[in-house]
């Protein structure tokens, strides 16, 4: 990196950036050589080449990212010095991700339910392949489409208007060649065999205390299964549970109403195999949960997290199992124990919680379904192995 | 595990480490790591009631030269603490003795442009960039304190017109913990 020079283009959306990243590919001899998100769904692509291809990338990509959606900022650096870019990370944050020569069209929504609904209306809309997904942070989430450039289009166009229904659309993109460049920037999307079932049910909450409640009402009100609990940034997390239609209509029912922070719900009726094997692949590497009584706090300060889980071990017998964020300033933590203990301790968590003014929710599950068990992402089984 | 945890919270990153930095030197106590929620850090340190309590004052009293909001506390004979730092002091530091600068923004482009700058400016090298959700991005630099206060005002300068920016911070002589902490790369900082 010593010679010719980068640019650094930020956007806000992912729609945005591969729309400019690709108008700045196709302007000049510019490679992309790193991308870094930093949450709100800011993301920033770099790009290398001589001086001149760069600034002519740059003014391309800037009017490209305006006209597309918002533009943070663009940034030339001639002669970029090693000594300030060795320990920057947007070089490491390459994905790996090969772009097919056919159209490709993204789908960005505020939440991850409305992304499900639209990317099952595009799957049955058109003949297109579902690409990866991803969050990037203020409730954004982005999923791709591959096909022919006519399939694409109608595939988006159905996308947007099933999406809309549920939650709100925060871009749509139709790129009918893109650049081979831009792959990187797109989400992996690991190989899971296609699945059928019935439905495909979805709660969405803000919080993790409050997903856990859903999810076990959903388990205890019909014959359906959890699959997994999914971040859809800004503090929403969404469970996913699949079964027949009408345990999962009843299991969304039940659901919907246990969830204090309810963001957004939908019923996907039999979904695509391949949504299926893309939302709604069990996670992996979750432990397996004691089956005893859950006693869950959420606050937005991590003082008042400790200080709270502190005094719940204090206060009664029950154990630390876990602690996990969703974004957006959330922190929770559980303790399990027998109900009694799990409902004196939760007590006293939510006095010390409030007395930092930060509580967002405490309370106890005193029976957990065993189906929930396996799928809670506090409990992943190298917890206790800090090489992060 | 010791009879006191300190627990130093604020908006950003600077400011913690700033404030850590502060705490280390005050008093008796060990800096345990750090962690992070929606752009909101933690600072850690154990050691005896004592000596927390007199690291807490120390440390929030730096903290609050760079930002209003800053929360700290102690926990006594704590059953559970430790278990939430999300980064933990590992290896001792192995960086040259130096100054640490500090440069914090909202956005990341902007950082490529001043990093750039100021290495090219001043005898300094940029030796972490972390990012800790809610798009705050805060450069570190390590140099002689001369050069690293120049860098300093190169950023300010580059920055002046930047709404994003939230601050800057020099300690000349830094904890070399303070170092090991918050200058290892985090692998998995963004969103």
């Amino acid at each position: 990196m010593s010679s010719g020079a980068i640019g650094a283009l930020e956007t806000r959306g992912m729609a945005s950036l591969l729309a400019s990243t690709d108008a700045m590919l196709k302007t000049a001899e510019v490679q992309l050589c790193g991308q870094h998100g930093i949450g709100s769904g800011w993301l920033t692509a770099v790009l290398a080449g001589q001086v001149a291809d760069v600034e002519a990338a740059m003014r391309v990509g800037e009017v490209e990212a305006n006209r597309t959606g918002e533009l943070i900022g663009a940034h030339v650096v001639s002669r970029p010095d090693a000594r300030a870019m060795n320990a920057m990370p947007h070089a490491t944050g390459l994905g790996t991700e090969q772009v097919q020569p056919q159209a490709l069209g993204l789908l960005e929504t505020q939440g991850l339910t409305p992304l499900v609904a639209g990317a099952d209306a595009m799957l049955k809309a058109a003949q297109v392949a579902l690409g990866g997904w991803a969050f990037i942070g203020g409730a954004l989430c982005h999923a791709p489409v591959f096909g022919d450039v006519a399939a694409v289009q109608t595939a988006l166009e159905a996308g947007r208007q099933a999406a809309e229904r549920i939650g709100p659309v925060y871009a749509t993109l139709v790129l009918p060649q893109p650049s081979s460049g831009l792959g990187p920037l797109l989400p992996p999307a690991p190989a899971v065999a296609p699945r059928s079932t019935g439905a495909l049910g979805i709660i969405e909450t803000i919080g993790y205390a409050s997903v856990v409640g859903s999810a076990d009402a959903m388990l205890k009100a019909a014959e359906v299964q959890i699959e997994c609990l999914s971040i859809g940034s800004g503090g929403r997390i969404a469970a996913l549970a699949t079964g027949q239609l009408d345990a999962v209509q009843a299991a969304v029912c039940a659901g919907a109403a246990a969830a204090t922070e309810l963001d957004a719900s939908a019923i996907v009726s039999r979904p695509d195999p391949a949504l299926v094997a893309r939302f709604a692949a069990p996670a992996e590497g979750l432990g397996p949960g004691t089956r005893q009584a859950i006693g869950l706090i959420e606050t937005r300060s991590t003082i008042a997290l400790v200080r709270a889980v502190d005094r719940m071990l204090k206060a009664a017998a029950v154990e630390y199992e876990g602690a996990y964020k969703v974004g957006y300033y959330l922190t929770a933590a559980v303790v399990r124990g027998d109900v009694g203990a799990v409902q004196v301790a939760i007590e006293a968590g939510r006095q010390e919680a409030v007395a930092h003014g930060e509580l967002v929710a405490a309370y106890a599950i005193p029976q957990p379904y065993g189906g929930l068990e396996g799928r809670l992402p506090h409990i992943s089984e190298d917890a206790n192995d800090d090489s992060d | 595990m010791a009879a006191s945890v300190g627990m130093i919270e604020v908006q950003g990153v600077a400011a913690a480490i700033v404030g850590a930095d502060a705490a280390c030197k005050a008093a008796d106590v060990e800096l345990a790591g750090w962690s992070s929620i929606g752009g909101y850090t933690t600072a850690f340190f154990t050691g005896s009631i004592s000596d927390v309590e007199a690291a807490l004052q120390s440390g929030e009293e730096a903290a609050r030269q760079l930002i209003e909001q800053v929360v700290a506390a102690p926990l006594n004979q704590p059953a559970a603490c430790l278990q939430f730092v999300d980064f933990p002091v590992r290896a001792p530091s192995d960086f040259p003795a130096g100054a640490l600068g500090l440069v914090e923004t909202r956005g990341y482009g902007t950082h490529i442009h001043t990093n750039d700058q100021m290495v090219k400016t001043a005898a300094v090298e940029v030796i972490n960039v972390l990012t800790v959700h809610d798009r705050v991005v805060c450069s570190l630099l390590l140099g002689d304190t001369g050069a690293v206060a120049e860098a300093i005002a190169v950023a300010q300068k580059l920055l002046a017109d930047d709404e994003h920016l939230l601050g800057t911070a020099l300690i000349p002589q830094p904890r070399p913990e303070v170092l090991a902490a918050y200058a290892a790369p985090l692998g998995d900082g963004g969103v």
